[in-house]
């Protein structure tokens, strides 16, 4: 089982009235960057970067991080510059970056040599996933979402072949062309560091990771429907050859420890105000999915899967919240308790879904650096250790003990 | 009544939609980003006096894209290729909005196969002082709200838009959402070349525009004029972007005064 620890990095300081007034009052895209305040926002990158560093300290595996665009509700907007930080000031824990978002790029070699500055500074700790990014990427970069695939597809493509096949050559695709590609830095990993994709059950992403043999990260979705899914990606796999296992698929789940199950549920609280915004305002549809970002039969395969949830999340905005703090504790969609709870719970979880990487979401909104920091500490004693023995229990290796 | 037909014909290896009906001479009515909305009133009163088609733009409704196709730029090669097909040669070619800046595409790559040239609330030039709607970030609802100055003057607003579409119709809206996303993305709703390929464009032009116009700006139709040796401008008051179905009677007016 591999253990990583991940928050969205969250800046709460306005109101839901704040993003009622923006356009389509969506607070992710149009919310005024006037209510940013760069001196919180500089305490706030010191902070966050404060807390990975402990959860390397307390014994996570690997430190996840994310990337948005246009949003308080996510400071990484330049991940790979936390990234880079976290190499240089981390020993051990794998950097693990969920991930980049290859279609906004419109130099994806500048990408392959920043991970792998990454990866020899961190000297060989990188884990490099790359994602489609949500529609919001798509806006706030100006690229156009109906070549969303094809671009991830080929970027990935020209990453790999800079990576593993000496330079000089040429690429003349049909997104990218380069007249000499020949990076001159090369990732320490060899061939490459590994590559992980998460998502939320794009049909055509997981058929595509099965045939790269790529471990799937589900980012918090239900848990039957994630069987669903992992259907999906087995089927794929034994079409070319080889059987998936528990190293071939990860998932993340928001896990909040304290004291105790009073003082966890009601701190716990704050990540309703997290990762969708404060107020929960719901997000206009097509700016998450803008014409063309989904394939059709993709786009209705994801809206059917959400129609299939127990809570019957609002899917324009990706929340499962929308049910309640209530319900969604009760669901085991995020877990709070104190140790011995949150352990009990995360058996519940991980004997259904079988994953053999977890991502522990242990905080965002307004879950403040001190709760933050008690939740990490009893993580180190009371709750990793025994989720390591769980995993071994129930035969969930990672993709660093069995290869994906 | 004219009357109408629905046909079909294969252009580049793809089946092109198209409505026909009315008699005289041919008059090409390119839609806007709606994609083609069916035979409208102003298409009937058109087809009074001359022989109305409405294509469909490949991509939209029920026209096949070719895969190579991919850019306003080809969507104007094809178009061109399109007349062909039809037969058409000396022809009238009218444009709503990005069927606007289509037809001015055509006229600049093409000025010999047409005769006359309308231009209505035309997309395509770059305004200098304000900007052209992004109709994307509004979405459909928000685009809709900005296309009219006042939808109780547009009689078919209801049929059009304020029914529950079918599973069918909901499937064409969002192919014509990817389509026009597709041509029309970065640079938005624009060809920085076009004022100055527009040189080549003698032919007699007529420019229609509602004075009311939230998507195009006004100054555009006055941007396509002085870019076009022979234009003249039509506003039409108390009217949006889409004078064809907000004012469909002045608009019918206008074009048979401009081509009889």
């Amino acid at each position: 089982m591999f253990l990583m620890r991940f928050t969205e990095r969250a800046y709460v300081d306005y109101s839901e009235e704040d993003v009622r007034q923006s356009f389509r009052s969506a607070v992710r895209l149009t919310f005024p960057n006037s209510h940013f305040n760069p001196t919180l926002g500089a305490d706030l990158y010191n902070t966050y970067l404060d807390e990975y560093e402990y959860a390397e300290a307390v014994g996570f595996d690997g430190l996840m991080l994310n990337e948005h665009h246009n949003t308080p509700t996510c400071m990484g907007a330049a991940m790979n510059l936390e990234a880079a930080i976290l190499a240089r000031t981390t020993k051990r824990a794998k950097i693990v970056l969920l991930g980049n978002p290859l279609p906004i790029f419109d130099n994806p070699l500048r990408l392959a040599e920043e991970l792998a500055e990454i990866d020899m500074i961190s000297r060989g700790r990188l884990v490099s996933g790359f994602v489609r990014g949500t529609g919001i990427e798509s806006w706030a970069t100006n690229t156009n979402p109906v070549y969303n695939r094809e671009r991830f597809e080929e970027a990935h493509d020209l990453i790999i072949k800079t990576w593993t096949t000496p330079g000089p050559w040429r690429w003349e695709g049909k997104h990218y062309q380069f007249r000499v590609v020949n990076p001159f830095e090369r990732p320490l990993q060899q061939p490459h560091p590994p590559i992980w994709i998460p998502g939320i059950g794009s049909p055509e992403t997981l058929i595509w990771c099965a045939h790269h043999h790529y471990p799937y990260i589900y980012l918090e979705t239900d848990p039957q429907v994630t069987l669903d899914l992992t259907a999906i990606y087995t089927e794929a796999a034994k079409q070319v050859g080889y059987e998936p296992g528990p190293q071939n698929f990860g998932y993340l789940v928001r896990v909040h420890v304290q004291d105790t199950d009073e003082k966890a549920y009601d701190v716990g609280k704050g990540f309703l105000i997290g990762n969708a915004g404060v107020g929960r305002v719901p997000l206009p549809g097509d700016f998450m999915a803008p014409p063309g970002y989904n394939s059709r039969e993709g786009a209705k395969h994801i809206v059917d899967q959400y129609r299939r949830y127990s809570l019957r999340p609002d899917p324009l905005y990706g929340g499962v919240d929308s049910a309640g703090w209530e319900k969604v504790v009760e669901s085991n969609r995020v877990i709070v308790g104190n140790p011995d709870t949150v352990v009990r719970k995360l058996r519940e979880v991980l004997s259904v879904v079988r994953p053999g990487i977890l991502g522990v979401w242990t905080n965002d909104g307004t879950i403040g650096h001190e709760d933050t920091m008690r939740c990490l500490a009893l993580m180190e004693h009371d709750v990793l250790p025994a989720v390591r023995e769980m995993g071994k229990e129930l035969g969930l290796p990672g993709p660093f003990e069995h290869t994906p | 009544m004219a009357g109408h037909e629905e046909q079909y014909i294969e252009v580049g290896g793809a089946r092109i939609h198209y409505l026909k009906g009315g008699r005289g001479k041919p008059l090409v009515m390119l839609h806007g980003v709606e994609g083609n909305l069916g035979w409208r009133q102003y298409h009937e009163q058109l087809a009074e006096h001359f022989t109305v088609y409405a294509p469909t733009c490949p991509g939209f409704g029920q026209s096949e894209r070719p895969p190579w196709l991919e850019t306003f730029t080809d969507l104007a090669r094809f178009s061109l290729w399109l007349l062909d097909g039809l037969g058409l040669t000396q022809v009238t070619l009218a444009g709503h909005f990005i069927g606007g800046w289509l037809a001015a595409e055509m006229a600049a790559m093409s000025p010999s196969t047409l005769e006359r040239l309308i231009l209505i609330d035309a997309a395509g030039i770059q305004p200098r002082d304000g900007e052209i709607a992004d109709i994307f970030l509004h979405g459909q609802e928000g685009t809709r709200q900005l296309a009219y100055f006042d939808p109780q003057q547009v009689s078919e607003y209801a049929e059009l838009f304020q029914r529950k579409p079918s599973k069918e119709e909901r499937a064409i809206q969002t192919r014509n959402q990817e389509t026009a996303v597709r041509y029309c993305w970065k640079p938005y709703m624009f060809s920085p070349s076009l004022p100055g390929l527009l040189g080549r464009v003698t032919i007699p032009t007529l420019i229609i525009w509602g004075q009311e116009d939230q998507i195009v700006p006004l100054e555009c139709s006055a941007l396509y004029q002085q870019a076009l040796s022979n234009a003249r401008v039509e506003i039409i008051p108390q009217c949006g972007n889409c004078p064809p179905l907000e004012k469909p009677t002045e608009f019918v007016q206008l074009v048979r005064n401009f081509l009889t």
